[in-house]
């Protein structure tokens, strides 16, 4: 019977448009903004180019010195200032008169940098003019100890070099972050009409009374929709990672190159899948209990919307977690825990003891939800409107 | 067939508490088409979800076919085929052969047994022409003599209907009339609720009359037409109900 329930249940969320819609076309659309817009996020950080608006008096000297970096673009102006007020350039240098002469006798003269620091923009371009005039300060301090006669080791008495933990190109933790998230949205969003429609739905359009009046028993009923829910998630997730890898495969090139081939990569397929289903189980159950107790498909809808947008503030969290500073916690919070076993598996590792506190507390909430959803279901004020 | 022993329905939550039967006792005979008549608010759809095990009394007892309906829900779902409100319960994106075939295995029905229960209730109602088309589509006539054969694909013994016909064109309500005359000659029970007096005159027997969750009558229509000295079953109900009437013949 809980067979026969279940595929009436599938065959009828799949004949509705807005299931279909939500569940593959809409999902599919969202994520290809998404990764696109991340392949662009990443591509801009190297090729993007800036405006540096100059007085039109300075010197070639300092000219060439700041045209060194090839991603910076020098606009000539009698009034630099103002090209940055008006949007016409990203910062501004103002030297001082004769700046280049002052730094060749020794004398002291001053840089005035004009930016935005509410720019991302503005903020990058800084740095980058920043890094050259540290470097030419460093080269002119240089050439003035060696006329002093004096070693330029005596005011740098160590050099400092940064390395990382990790070998991976930095790109793959925008990739950690954007599969979760892609998972996260595309399953609550695949999943949540169907499970309006299954409860809400039913009361609303007065097939719940028909139903509850076959001798099936309500728990029968409740697991049927509850699998149909939690089918309907795991596809959605599926269809859409699926679509996210190809994407990412075939039409990026810097998302592409930051996604390591592990040897244990068919593991790390087998872990992810087993967390989409576990997500959507857990998705399911809690869709399930804002469904029972919404009395319209409208009202079902208005009390799964905060748990849907619960659903994507973790990676706000985990975003500038690095790998090693995943706690306990971090695998025993639902949903977070996904979010950051997802990010272990991305970069390439697989912890079993994290897998294990993820699925264990994955299975317990599960449980929890689905046992409240159930003792509501059999109650008579929840089911009959 | 159906005995109802001093029925009250209490609705209760933290703040409120509403009485919506009180002490109801009565019986429907086998065979019998009864009329549950009220105003809105007075019952009637308390009783007849009591009388389908979707609700549970209170106090008393509702014995169908000698079965408890607190003790022996399942037993009574088989005999019972229930048809709630003007809206029919269809699944609107599945074909109306996939309604009844769905229903038809929910109440343990075989693969046989369902086509030859489909093919017979098709022919009965003149469905042949739509039974393999989405019930989206349907107009309201067609979607009631879907939902009724619906309601009876397991060839229950009692059959109740609550306001059957609100919302309904004239062609729509007519479908049901004519329906329900089929099912009488069949000899089935049949219970239902209505607002429409010309319909109660025309299809029942009996009639049972609510008021504030209490039965102010019950019994056949020729005697209570005797009884109040006119055929006229509005201006009877006025008189009974919203006058106040007193000489309640129970």
């Amino acid at each position: 019977m809980l067979f026969k329930l279940y595929v009436k249940e599938l065959k009828d969320s799949f004949r509705d448009r807005r299931t279909l819609l939500l569940t593959v076309f809409l999902p599919i659309i969202m994520m290809t903004g998404l990764t696109l817009y991340y392949e662009k996020l990443v591509s801009s950080n190297e090729e993007e180019s800036y405006q540096l608006a100059i007085s039109n008096s300075i010197s070639e000297e300092m000219k060439a010195n700041l045209a060194v970096h090839s991603n910076i673009e020098l606009l000539g102006s009698d009034n630099p200032k103002k090209m940055v007020q008006d949007g016409d350039a990203q910062a501004a240098i103002l030297l001082e008169n004769n700046f280049s002469e002052k730094v060749r006798k020794g004398e002291n003269t001053s840089i005035v940098l004009i930016g935005d620091s509410f720019s991302e923009n503005s903020s990058a371009l800084l740095s980058i003019v920043m890094n050259v005039l540290n470097e030419y300060e460093r080269t002119v301090v240089t050439d003035r100890l060696n006329e002093a006669g004096v070693e330029s080791s005596i005011i740098q008495p160590f050099s400092i070099a940064q390395q990382e933990v990790s070998a991976e190109n930095p790109t793959i933790n925008l990739v950690a972050m954007l599969i979760p998230l892609i998972l996260s949205l595309a399953v609550g969003v695949g999943s949540s009409p169907a499970a309006a429609d299954l409860f809400a739905g039913e009361k609303e359009k007065k097939t719940m009374e028909a139903l509850l009046m076959t001798p099936v028993k309500r728990s029968t009923l409740v697991i049927s929709k509850w699998l149909t829910i939690s089918t309907i998630g795991v596809l959605t997730g599926l269809i859409t990672l699926l679509v996210v890898v190809l994407e990412i495969a075939f039409f990026t090139e810097n998302l592409k190159i930051a996604v390591p081939i592990h040897d244990n990569f068919a593991l790390i397929i087998v872990f992810a899948v087993l967390i989409t289903v576990l997500y959507s189980m857990l998705i399911a159950s809690l869709l399930m209990i804002t469904s029972i107790i919404g009395k319209t498909i409208k009202e079902a809808q208005s009390y799964s919307t905060p748990i849907l947008m619960l659903t994507v503030f973790p990676m706000m969290f985990l975003s500038t977690t690095g790998l090693n500073e995943l706690t306990f916690n971090h695998f025993a919070i639902p949903v977070i825990n996904v979010f950051s076993i997802l990010k272990e598996l991305i970069f390439g590792e697989i912890i079993y003891q994290h897998l294990m506190i993820t699925l264990g507390s994955n299975l317990l909430f599960i449980l929890i939800a689905f046992l409240i959803g159930r003792m509501l279901f059999m109650k008579d004020k929840w089911v009959i409107n | 067939m159906i005995t109802i022993q001093k029925v009250t329905k209490k609705f209760q939550d933290k703040k409120t508490s509403i009485t919506a039967l009180k002490h109801v006792s009565f019986s429907i005979k086998k065979g019998e088409t009864i009329a549950l008549l009220g105003e809105n608010g007075a019952g009637k759809t308390t009783l007849l979800r009591s009388i389908a095990t979707l609700l549970q009394p209170t106090e008393g007892t509702i014995l169908v076919d000698k079965f408890d309906t607190m003790k022996n829900p399942n037993e009574i779902k088989q005999k019972i085929g229930v048809l709630f409100g003007g809206e029919t319960g269809l699944y609107e994106r599945l074909t109306a052969r996939e309604n009844l075939a769905y229903f038809a295995n929910l109440y343990g029905l075989g693969k046989h047994e369902t086509k030859v229960r489909i093919d017979e209730l098709s022919r009965m109602f003149g469905m042949r022409d739509y039974l393999d088309r989405k019930v989206g589509g349907f107009s309201k006539g067609m979607r009631q003599k879907v939902a009724i054969a619906r309601t009876i694909i397991h060839n229950p013994e009692i059959i109740l209907f609550d306001e059957p016909t609100t919302g309904l064109d004239i062609t729509a309500s007519n479908v049901f009339r004519q329906l329900v005359h089929q099912l009488k000659k069949e000899g089935k029970t049949i219970v239902f609720s209505s607002h429409i007096m010309e319909e109660v005159s025309m299809l029942c027997d009996s009639v049972a009359m609510i008021h504030k969750g209490e039965l102010v009558y019950h019994g056949k229509l020729d005697h209570l037409y005797k009884e109040e000295g006119s055929e006229d079953l509005n201006y009877i109900f006025m008189s009974k109900l919203v006058r106040g009437g007193t000489h309640y013949a129970i």
